[in-house]
């Protein structure tokens, strides 16, 4: 039996209400809910996943929800260890109106910047960071810049095509 | 230098300074400083043309703009520009500082760099090669020649527009002034 059906199989026995999928033979795939999520990620820190890659977001802006992926892959085995297990992604869905849900801080430790990022472009908050201030963005923007219905053009032509050009002097 | 150039030199020995020795301020502020390498190294010796990249702004007289400008570099750019001392240059460098080039719809990108900082000419291109660079500094001797590259004495004159519209761009200034601003007029 493939390690990862095993590693499946046992996530299933483990937590109720989940649903674990195997689309590859190296990477399996978990839809929680919001409250599972630091007890599924410190279940697999113990099992040897112990490194958060990256959170990611999608919005579905017809769903009226935002998908927070986190990726994990176990860090410091050799590559024919790695290949048989392959990594997780765990997905979780939050309702678009006043996005909110906790911080995996306390587990990984990297995932600050990703929840700054995550917060300043799609305006997600996350309950027990210690600095949700701006990380790469300059200005604030009414809607986050990153959500689906920001429209770009419109923007622009508001903040920059309102700023006018400098006549030439006249000699 | 042919002879009749030796005495319009010594008449303008000013002007002929300011031409051969353009001391770049080595600022990076997108993919444009990728030309900059082979442009002062042994490949195309920008030494020839007396340009020479400085670490600071204080030392130099030219400032390449290389490559797009977001709202977080705006800010470093006017700064570094404000420090440089007079006579100061200005190339922007790639089709982004002219009019935004493939950045025309980001929302944190600026479109038009001459709107906050002068511009004494522009280098059009994505990428331009560096013998863009070499073509915009011999343009740029002429200019000075002509007495045409008069950017900065821009700056000094329209500094309120300037102003205001760095601050529409990027809110309150941290800094004051550069030069006084009448609000009579």
């Amino acid at each position: 039996m493939k390690m990862n059906k095993k590693l499946a199989e046992e996530l299933e026995l483990t937590f109720k209400d989940i649903e674990v999928s195997t689309p590859e033979d190296t990477k399996i795939e978990i839809f929680a809910h919001k409250e599972q999520v630091l007890t599924i990620l410190r279940f697999l820190k113990n099992k040897g996943y112990n490194h958060l890659a990256l959170i990611s977001c999608v919005d579905w802006i017809e769903k009226a929800e935002f998908e927070l992926v986190y990726i994990l892959t176990p860090y410091l085995q050799d590559y024919e260890a790695y290949k048989k297990i392959g990594d997780i992604h765990l997905k979780m869905r939050i309702p678009r109106e006043n996005p909110e849900t906790g911080t995996v801080i306390s587990i990984f430790p990297n995932a600050e910047p990703y929840e700054r990022e995550i917060h300043e472009l799609f305006g997600i908050k996350f309950a027990g960071h210690p600095r949700l201030t701006h990380l790469l963005l300059e200005r604030d923007y009414e809607i986050p810049p990153f959500r689906k219905d920001f429209d770009t053009r419109e923007y622009v032509e508001d903040v920059f095509g309102s700023i006018p050009p400098i006549k030439e002097e006249k000699e | 230098m042919d002879r009749e150039q030796v005495i319009k030199a010594l008449k303008d020995s000013g002007k002929w300074g300011h031409k051969y020795s353009f001391w770049v301020v080595y600022f990076c502020t997108g993919c444009g400083i990728i030309e900059i390498p082979p442009v002062i190294t042994s490949r195309w010796d920008a030494e020839r043309f007396g340009i020479i990249p400085v670490a600071t702004p204080r030392q130099a007289n030219l400032f390449l703009i290389t490559g797009y400008v977001s709202l977080k570099t705006l800010r470093p750019i006017i700064r570094t520009y404000e420090q440089m001392p007079e006579p100061k240059y200005t190339v922007g460098f790639g089709s982004c500082p002219i009019n935004g080039g493939m950045y025309w719809d980001s929302y944190n990108t600026i479109k038009h760099l001459d709107k906050y900082i002068p511009i004494d000419g522009w280098i059009a291109g994505c990428m331009p090669r560096p013998e863009a660079i070499f073509i915009a500094i011999t343009h740029l001797w002429t200019m000075i020649d002509k007495g045409m590259a008069n950017a900065y004495k821009k700056y000094r004159k329209q500094y309120k527009y300037y102003r205001r519209n760095q601050e529409m761009a990027l809110g309150e200034l941290q800094w004051p002034p550069l030069y006084p601003i009448d609000e009579d007029e």
